[in-house]
């Protein structure tokens, strides 16, 4: 009875509110996947970071209100190898022990195509980066999936230092992927 | 020289073939040694991706020769006693697997460890098997067993070709010489 009763309000509520993102909504790695690939000897490999949070406040009516916040476990880089794995939290790449998380922050959002791009900002071993990042947005119940992409050049950041400074064996540039289960704060 | 095998000596494709692959391995297996030997770094790296070049290069190579055998049939054995035939012919034969057995061990070994190989940069090589560092292992001792395996039967080859040319004095071992025998 109880359910029945409530059952109209509540579907009038999820009508009326079609954006089904207002409020902050989060993720971590239970909830979704933050893989990169890159160029090593010649050939494509991928990799994932294994712990991250996203909050996500936006509301596509009024993206100059959004803020997307991302932050990073370095140390959660995870290749399936573990000897490359230790290099990468070392302090050739993301010295891990010293930075233990890297942070994307954006607050400005424009519409494209098929989707949005944020122009936020990535922070990795204390250097600050201006990095695009493109995403689309798909309502999944009272989830929103939000999957998306971005590139950086790892050299930006000092990710290889000495002998890995070298982009002949190891590429400079890392393409991001994400697919992301966004779900209401609290 | 005939492209082509005579009833007395190989052509010179298949003399070609065989001692390609020969300088081949000699260079690969120092690749492998050295490499394995350095600590993880850009120095190794660079190694293992020419170990890994030269073992695409032997495992085509491989493809083509075991081709063109059965295009262009080996010359008839010289005359030896029928356990020595027998023995040179298994032999023959399990060195032939290797040359196939070693390159996808080490290949499948490289998709294992998410470290694909790549051919001199041209081409990359697809991978069979997920990443699995459980398996990447397995792998990596069936390569090194295998390449012990290729040092006792390249060994066996070596020392039988030899004995028949210098204790026999058949002549056998211009059959796979470009000079003329004497």
């Amino acid at each position: 009875m109880m359910l029945r009763k409530l059952a109209l309000p509540v579907a009038l509520a999820v009508a009326l509110c079609p954006a089904a993102l207002a409020g902050p909504r989060q993720a971590d790695a239970a909830s979704g996947t933050l893989e990169f690939s890159a160029i090593q000897a010649d050939a494509r490999f991928s990799g994932a970071f294994k712990q991250f949070r996203v909050v996500f406040d936006f509301d596509p009516g009024q993206p100059a209100a959004g803020r997307l916040d991302v932050t990073v476990d370095t140390a959660s880089i995870d290749t399936q190898d573990g000897e490359r794995d230790e290099i990468l939290r070392g302090p050739d790449f993301f010295s891990a022990a010293k930075y233990p998380q890297a942070v994307y922050h954006a607050e400005r959002f424009e519409r494209t195509g098929d989707g949005w791009r944020a122009d936020g900002e990535l922070t990795i071993r204390g250097k600050k980066r201006a990095v695009p990042v493109t995403f689309t947005l798909a309502p999944a119940g009272e989830a929103t999936i939000m999957q998306g992409t971005a590139n950086l050049k790892r050299l930006d950041f000092g990710l290889g230092q000495g002998e890995w400074a070298s982009t002949e064996w190891v590429g400079d540039a890392v393409d991001i992927r994400f697919e992301l289960r966004l779900a209401p704060v609290g | 020289m005939p492209a082509r095998n005579s009833s007395v000596r190989y052509g010179s494709v298949a003399q070609f073939l065989h001692w390609t692959i020969v300088v081949l391995l000699i260079i690969q297996v120092t690749l492998g040694k050295i490499a394995h030997e350095l600590p993880v770094g850009l120095e190794r790296l660079v190694l293992m991706a020419r170990h890994k070049s030269v073992g695409i290069t032997i495992l085509g190579l491989a493809v083509v020769r075991l081709a063109w055998r059965w295009i262009d049939r080996p010359p008839p054995p010289v005359p030896m006693p029928r356990w020595q035939d027998i023995a040179a012919r298994l032999n023959h034969w399990a060195l032939y697997a290797l040359l196939f057995a070693l390159p996808l061990t080490g290949w499948l070994m490289s998709s294992a460890a998410n470290r694909p190989a790549s051919w001199f940069g041209l081409v990359q090589l697809p991978d069979f098997i997920a990443p699995d560092p459980g398996l990447k292992e397995s792998f990596e001792e069936a390569h090194e067993l295998l390449v012990n395996v290729l040092f006792v039967l390249a060994g066996l080859h070596v020392a039988a070709a030899l004995k028949h040319q210098f204790l026999d004095r058949d002549g056998l071992l211009f059959r796979m010489l470009p000079w003329r025998a004497r």
